[in-house]
């Protein structure tokens, strides 16, 4: 049975046809990729805070960067890492990549990560390295506590990660100075936090899809994440304050003209409601 | 340390790439031989209560050593040193299951594409995607190309970087992007201020909405940063909303999901839970 064709303008502005509104949205996010309007982007206070998370580490210390991110969410979590990868580099902080699930963002990372490594002039295995995907979760996390190259065994490309020099001297958890969680999956700050900061105090740092990150509010709050990067926002934040204005300032344009274009719609659709309330005398419609 | 000492003796590094092939030969034909012994001689009571016992022993172990009171320099119990071995250890049990996962969808798509089943082209699409990237992706690893790699690259590793950067990549993500229109569609039909509590959560999710974005920063830009009417600024607003209304609720659905999981934990560790192995066996 088909719906009921609308016939006063109120029922026609509440039922526009999903193709509208689809062909609308697409046509903001071109628009605003072609000649985009930009707008002034100012750093939050959780965004700030990633950033002091990393220029606090101590240099004898090892970052960690878990790319736990794929291709599904690379829209936002792929400027997140880069810009995080960028604030170690400018901060010569030695960082490592590893990756527990999905294993595709241990590859999509590792690109990111040689790409800015070109830029600084930094060599892998002296002050960065990628440990690659590791299977098993909660295991990983337990055994490296206790002995990393043990644990990690070999890097992305097949080394033993004990003979990389950035390796010299890291034995466990504690010569790892910071922990920044990038992930699209639910889940894996808990492990993070149960594991590894609540046990050894490693400072944590998250960088979230936006449609997760309200989940880890209290974690900021109760001061066990640093700092903590909200979807592109947060990457767009990042990348102004290590001033490489990148995708994420980009998709930022885009993002701000689809939500004006939500709130739009949304108003709009209640006003047929609203008006359509009003002829019915106050009975829903 | 003595667990570890005796791991090292029982488990000695193989001294050449020849001897840790025989290692590994011998492992699984032991392994086989021991999973064929126990399915002959146990009994399925036998096997329930073998795998009751080692479900009650590996929750108890990790349980113990997480809670039981450390001491010394550095601090840990008599089952800390453990830890790292049996996680290893369970790390290399785990990844059994890649190899499982992979018989299952070849067993499904083989029957599929050997039957001719309708839909049967997306299992050749699957059997030939899959053997692609295990080709190129095995071949591109055994290159062993320097890092940083050089600028002209070897054609298997262009190849892999067309299959991972030039397609599936850009798939999955193409897949994924769909949702804005759906949520932009969904949003639009379904929010409608019917009740108090549907307009409350309207003005709360314009807030959060425009106050994430610049374009609600540039909207009540107008509002001096520091004055005392800053807080009204939508940036402002949106931060209020997600740090003071929404952590609240959060703390209190993570509380909630945490005594779940801890109830569903147990019921685990103790071989209760419904619908495991032993109810479907029954």
């Amino acid at each position: 049975m088909s719906a009921p064709q609308p016939t006063t303008l109120s029922d026609r502005i509440q039922q526009i046809p999903r193709h509208y509104v689809y062909l609308l949205l697409a046509g903001v996010v071109v628009w605003q990729l072609l000649f985009p309007i930009r707008l002034p982007i100012t750093p939050s206070v959780p965004t700030r805070g990633v950033y002091q998370a990393i220029a606090a580490v101590p240099d004898d210390k090892l970052i960690v960067i878990t790319t736990d991110w794929d291709a599904s969410t690379q829209a936002e979590t792929g400027p997140q890492t880069q810009s995080i990868i960028h604030a170690c580099f400018q901060n010569k902080k030695k960082f490592v990549i590893m990756n527990l699930q999905p294993p595709m963002g241990v590859k999509l990372a590792n690109d990111l990560a040689q790409e800015a490594a070109k830029e600084y002039g930094a060599a892998y295995g002296v002050d960065w390295a990628n440990w690659g995907y590791k299977y098993g979760y909660e295991n990983v996390l337990m055994a490296l506590a206790k002995n990393i190259p043990n644990a990690i065994g070999d890097d992305f490309y097949g080394t033993p990660v004990a003979e990389l020099p950035i390796m010299e001297g890291v034995t466990d958890i504690h010569q790892v100075g910071l922990v920044v969680i990038v992930t699209g999956l639910s889940a894996m700050t808990e492990m993070w936090i149960g594991l590894i900061q609540g046990p050894y105090k490693t400072p944590l740092a998250a960088a979230y899809t936006a449609v997760m990150a309200p989940i880890y509010y209290p974690y900021l709050d109760s001061d066990q994440l640093k700092g903590m990067l909200v979807g592109a926002k947060g990457a767009a934040e990042l990348e102004v304050m290590v001033d490489r204005p990148g995708k994420a300032v980009a998709i930022m344009n885009v993002q701000s003209w689809a939500h004006v274009l939500i709130v739009a719609l949304i108003l709009l659709g209640n006003l047929g409601y609203l008006f359509a309330r009003g002829r019915t005398g106050g009975r829903q419609p | 340390m003595w667990f570890s000492r005796l791991l090292q003796r029982l488990f000695p590094p193989a001294p050449t790439p020849a001897a840790l092939y025989l290692y590994l030969a011998f492992a699984l034909a032991g392994s086989i031989v021991l999973i064929v012994a126990l399915h002959r001689l146990l009994g399925p009571r036998g096997r329930r209560w073998l795998i009751v016992f080692v479900t009650f022993i590996a929750g108890l172990f990790f349980g113990l050593e997480y809670f039981y009171p450390v001491h010394g320099d550095p601090e840990k119990n008599f089952l800390t040193d453990w830890i790292e071995p049996v996680s290893v250890m369970l790390t290399v049990v785990g990844a059994l299951t890649v190899g499982l996962g992979i018989y299952s969808l070849f067993q499904v798509h083989g029957r599929a594409l050997a039957q001719r089943r309708p839909g049967w082209h997306n299992s050749l699409a699957f059997f030939l995607a899959t053997f692609a990237m295990l080709v190129f992706g095995l071949w591109e690893h055994y290159l062993h190309l320097p890092q940083p790699p050089p600028d002209v690259l070897p054609w298997p590793k262009v190849v892999y970087e067309i299959l991972f950067n030039g397609l599936f990549a850009p798939l999955q993500a193409a897949t994924f992007s769909l949702l804005a229109f759906y949520i932009a569609s969904a949003a639009y039909r379904a929010f409608r201020v019917r009740t108090g509590e549907a307009t409350l959560m309207m003005a709360a999710a314009f807030i959060v909405m425009l106050g994430q974005v610049p374009f609600g920063a540039w909207l009540t830009s107008f509002i001096p940063a520091d004055s005392p009417a800053a807080f009204f600024r939508l940036e402002m607003l949106g931060e209020w909303v997600l740090r003071w209304l929404n952590t609240p609720a959060q703390r209190g659905i993570i509380f909630g999901i945490a005594v779940g999981a801890l109830a569903m934990s147990l019921r685990i560790w103790l071989s209760l839970e419904r619908g495991t192995f032993f109810s479907e066996q029954s």
